[in-house]
């Protein structure tokens, strides 16, 4: 870890001056510093500048989430501990609660932020590690492919097999999230459109320009909706897959759904085959629910180690579609 | 009960703390202490405990190792001239040669900041040949060996059965605090900073490393942040490269690995690999076979699941070979029970396995083939207190969530008298302890200050206790469960001597026999009568004090045994596991201390459950380096994946001080293994047992 500086500006306008500025060799945006500090640790990048957004607000915005109006508004330094903490948000939109309740350590979500958990580098351990020169790294060579890929994606082609990281990004997915921006033309992006796949550009996750800085993340209350993860250790481990769905319910009868998957995919990977086959379906019929369910799978190309989580799909999106109908109890029955 | 209070934190506040031992009335009152914390507690979680590498001295100068990225490769050229340009760089060495595991050294570079070293490290442009690697066992032995005649005679002619291969992962020790330390070599005399388990086979791997005599240098390991057998046996390549730099230097010489380097080049419990094929009879009895073990030894050593057979089973006649297979990774070191959990994870599934072809309950089996009765005795006493009748037959239930019970034990031996200590009384009632044994994390400080309070009949609170420098009473390296053992009964035999030296002073001023004297309750008797305080006594004292001394105690008493008892809940539809319950009997001894013998189970369940669970060092299997030398993805058990987990003293009128460092280890995995294998109805024989393994298991694609 070489020496940096680091510049604290008084606006997210600043700290988009200052983070594209030329005279530094490598200048970064720091907010909670937990994926910045894995980084350094590992030797992956030596900034010489770190701009500090931490605790910047937008305007009009205050620490924790807010909602109003059938829209749901996080800072983008609002931390996942203030996320999971908020009685309003967790009545207005419970996946998002519930997606970053579990995620990490208690001490990793009281300082790792919103904008910082959407935007964080893949955990692909030949990324991480920096004996491994691979594509994300200028390398040549995606080692998963033909290596240990246990944890890596089912869906996608490649060349790069990572999963997205992100439990916050597959719920703000199912309740139309938009990050909000400063530093170019554009004031806006969805979320559906925040993501690129590996075929897009494999050194980058997402589409922000540089200089572009999330400033705060909106997004429609859905009263009914759930999260669920499955994960190998339930104490600061990485879902093996995930799933966030919001549903419109007549009684029982499911009248529109929405689902994407986390941990299957280089991005948060959306299922409109699940959605379209959810439509009518009674939610206390069990039989009927796995049938719809099961569909989330198809076109999964497995890799040589993570055929498992083929299966693990459909049951992630069918615990997460009976928690957003308030069916938990039914969960692991 | 006796509760304790903590030492004074900053002289300010007394904080009560105490472990909540209610659910564990069983143990209560059978031991020389109930409840005592640890007496270096505070100072280890408040950050005022030193270890060793916190010793971050004046002018030191900071080693990193140079190491091989790759499994196997060949180091062809080396361009050192960026990094010997690195400000700060005091020195580079790289020897040329092939590489057989990713993070063999090949050299050093020594900077005079951590930075500076990294750097240099960084900017140092190696060329290296890559080499095929294997990283498996099974890249060798690729299917299991034809079974002998005699084996397949005896199979065909018996009623029943059982031909099934089972394997462990290599697990790291992963101890909190990193192997190495700080060398301070001053020309004539010499520091050793180390974190170790054998304060005084560093002291004499040392000497010639520093050029001097023993006299002429200390080691000093007052705290070790954890070893499990890791830091057995000399100073090591980190203590020594530490002493040759200082002493060319002649500056303080700082090295301690970091986590990755910890994951590949400080020993690990290697992978095993069983196949068992037994014959038995329709009531469970076992008639013999075959076993054989293949040990995943990486470059060097041996081991594997050794263990097997066990001796606690009447197995018959069984054929054992083991054979260490070497493939490109860092070599085995000794880990808490060498090649035990492994061969008993083998062992225990293979008898729930055979129960379930025999149509025996599990427990019954046990009954029938366990040779000692002290295994039968615990045998009835787990099964109710986990609540075994409640267990279903394997693979009966419905529902998505399924609960397991299952078994295991384990066994270890009895260590020899040995260790020296003394025990000085001092003039203002005070007393010191000294033995030079460290403590790597089991209680030794607080152990030794127990004896001598107890050996004299004096409060905890007068006792002080120096532990962990080779300049005090040589002790015993804390390897093979024998440090309480051995050094327990010579603290004691010390304490009694410095108050048997207390008594003839007390004597000769009062014109007594020294026989006349005791010590009850901290005060001082004559003739079983009220004589002075404890305090009035020692004043009698010259400023010397007394000091007691012994060489040797009454040893470790006896083998000890232990049978565990898990409980869990099986996911079907993830396949992941919820351990909910374990009990933990433990043949004991005598128990210094009832809530550090208790948490020296836990902690040894805890080991092995994560072991079971999660612990794996994947090593890529083109390039041969390890993809997880990290907390993140080399997994260990979690806050909420721990179960409640009940020890039981085994004490049972023993006298002796038994081993327990060890044996509690060993048979958690096993017992997992067996409650997997109840709950979900098929056996999962590949640790560690994570989702995709039960998932296929629930699939019938049993391997």
């Amino acid at each position: 870890m070489n020496s940096f500086a680091i510049a604290q500006p008084k606006s997210f306008e600043d700290a988009s001056k200052i983070v594209t500025d030329k005279k530094y060799s490598l200048a970064v945006l720091k907010a909670g510093g937990i994926d910045l500090l894995d980084h350094l640790k590992e030797g992956l990048i030596e900034p010489d500048l770190l701009v500090d957004v931490r605790r910047l607000r937008f305007e009009g915005g205050r620490g924790s989430p807010g909602v109003s109006g059938g829209t749901v508004r996080i800072e983008a330094g609002t931390t996942l501990a203030e996320i999971a903490a908020s009685d309003a948000l967790r009545q207005a939109a419970p996946v998002l609660a519930q997606a970053v309740e579990n995620a990490a350590s208690p001490q990793v979500r009281n300082a790792a932020t919103a904008a910082g958990n959407l935007l964080q580098r893949p955990r692909c351990w030949y990324y991480r590690n920096e004996q491994f020169n691979c594509l994300k790294k200028g390398g040549s060579t995606c080692f998963a492919a033909e290596g240990e890929n246990r944890y890596h994606a089912i869906f996608g082609d490649g060349p790069c097999h990572i999963v997205h990281p992100s439990n916050l990004a597959p719920a703000l997915m199912v309740c139309d999230g938009v990050v909000h921006l400063v530093g170019s033309s554009r004031k806006e992006l969805p979320l559906a459109r925040l993501f690129h796949m590996p075929d897009k550009g494999v050194k980058s996750e997402n589409n922000l320009e540089p200089g572009e800085v999330v400033t705060f993340i909106t997004c429609d209350a859905a009263s009914k909706s759930g999260f669920y993860a499955i994960k190998e250790k339930q104490s600061f481990d990485w879902p093996l897959v995930a799933a966030a769905v919001a549903l419109e319910l007549n009684g029982t009868t499911i009248t529109k759904a929405r689902v994407c998957a986390g941990a299957v995919a280089p991005v948060p990977w959306a299922l409109p085959n699940v959605e379209e086959a959810l439509k009518g379906v009674d939610v206390a019929n069990a039989d009927a629910l796995k049938k719809a369910c099961a569909v989330a799978a198809d076109g999964a190309k497995p890799m040589t180690d993570n055929a498992y989580k083929v299966k693990l799909l459909p049951v992630a999106v069918r615990r997460a579609v009976l928690i957003a109908a308030g069916r938990k109890a039914e969960v692991e029955s | 009960m006796k509760i304790d209070t903590a030492p004074t934190l900053n002289g300010t506040s007394s904080i009560p703390f105490d472990m909540p031992t209610t659910n564990r009335p069983m143990n209560l009152g059978q031991s020389m202490n109930d409840n005592a914390s640890r007496l270096d507690g505070i100072a280890k979680v408040t950050g005022a405990a030193k270890y060793s590498s916190d010793m971050l001295l004046p002018g030191a100068v900071f080693i990193r190792f140079v190491r091989c990225p790759f499994g196997a490769a060949n180091l062809e050229s080396v361009d050192d001239s960026a990094a010997r340009k690195v400000p700060g760089v005091l020195d580079i060495d790289i020897q040329m040669k092939e590489c057989q595991y990713n993070g063999q050294p090949v050299g050093h570079v020594v900077g005079d900041s951590p930075a500076a070293a990294a750097r240099a490290l960084a900017a140092l442009k190696l060329t290296w040949k890559r080499l095929p690697v294997k990283t498996l066992i099974t890249d060798s032995i690729t299917k299991a060996p034809e079974p002998t005649e005699e084996t397949k005679k005896l199979m065909a002619g018996a009623a029943l059965s059982h031909d099934a291969v089972y394997s462990t992962p290599v697990q790291t020790h992963s101890s909190l605090e990193p192997h190495g330390g700080v060398v301070d070599h001053k020309g004539d005399k010499a520091t050793v900073y180390a974190s170790t388990q054998g304060t005084f086979s560093v002291r004499d791997g040392m000497g010639d490393v520093l050029g001097l005599k023993a006299s002429e240098f200390e080691v000093i390991c007052e705290y070790v942040g954890g070893g499990f057998g890791s830091k057995l046996g000399g100073p090591g390549k980190e203590l020594t490269l530490a002493a040759k730099i200082s002493k060319k230097l002649n500056r303080p010489a700082y090295l301690v690995c970091n986590r990755a380097e910890e994951h590949l080049d400080t020993g690990n419990r290697p992978s095993s690999r069983t196949v068992i094929r037994l014959a038995f009879e329709k009531d469970g009895t076992i008639t013999g076979g075959e076993i054989r073990t293949f040990g995943g030894v990486g470059v060097a050593g041996g081991g594997g699941g050794v263990a097997i057979p066990s001796g606690r089973y009447n197995l018959g006649n069984v054929d054992k070979k083991h054979e260490d297979v070497k493939f490109n990774a860092g070599g085995p070191r000794p880990f808490r029970a060498p090649g035990h959990p492994q061969a008993t994870f083998a062992e225990e599934l293979m008898l729930d396995e055979i129960a379930a072809k025999a149509g025996i309950n599990p427990l019954e089996l046990r009954r029938k083939l366990f040779k000692d009765d002290v295994y039968k005795e615990m045998l009835e006493v787990g099964s109710k207190l986990i609540g075994w009748k409640d267990r279903k037959a394997n693979g009966s239930q419905t529902s998505v969530m399924r609960t397991g019970f299952g078994i295991g034990a384990g066994g270890w031996g009895s260590a020899s008298p040995g260790g020296n200590a003394e025990v000085v009384i001092h003039q203002d009632g005070s007393v010191e302890s000294r033995t030079g044994t460290q403590d790597i994390g089991t209680g030794q400080r607080t152990t030794m200050a127990i004896c001598t309070a107890d050996s004299i009949g004096i409060p905890l609170s007068l006792v002080t206790v120096q532990i962990g420098r080779s300049t005090l009473p040589p002790g015993p390296g804390s390897g093979g469960s024998v440090t309480s053992p051995t050094t327990a009964p010579t603290m004691m035999a010390a304490a009694a001597d410095a108050k048997a030296k207390l008594f003839e002073v007390l004597a000769k001023e009062a014109g007594a026999n020294a026989a006349d004297f005791s010590v009850k309750d901290g005060a001082v008797l004559r003739g079983g009568k009220q004589f002075l305080t404890w305090k009035d006594a020692c004043s009698k004292l010259t400023a010397d004090g007394v000091k007691g001394s012994a060489s040797t105690g009454d040893g470790g008493k006896g083998a000890s045994q232990g049978v565990q008892f898990v409980r869990i809940d099986v996911d079907t539809e993830t396949g992941v596991i919820y351990p909910r319950h374990v009990i933990a009997i433990q043949s004991c001894g005598r128990v210094i201390c009832r809530k550090t013998a208790e948490s020296q189970i836990i902690g040894g369940v805890i080991q092995g459950l994560s072991f079971g669970l999660f612990e794996n060092r994947i090593l890529d299997r083109n390039v041969g380096a390890m993809v997880n030398p990290n907390f993140e993805f080399y997994k260990i058990l979690g806050p909420n994946d721990m179960p409640h987990i009940e020890p039981v003293l085994w004490w049972h009128g023993q006298t002796g001080v038994k081993a327990l460092g060890e044996p509690p280890s060993v048979p958690t995995a096993a017992a997992l293994g067996c409650a997997l294998f109840n709950a979900i109805g098929r056996p999962v024989r590949h640790m560690p047992l994570t989702p995709d393994k039960v998932l296929m298991a629930w699939e019938g694609a049993v391997a």
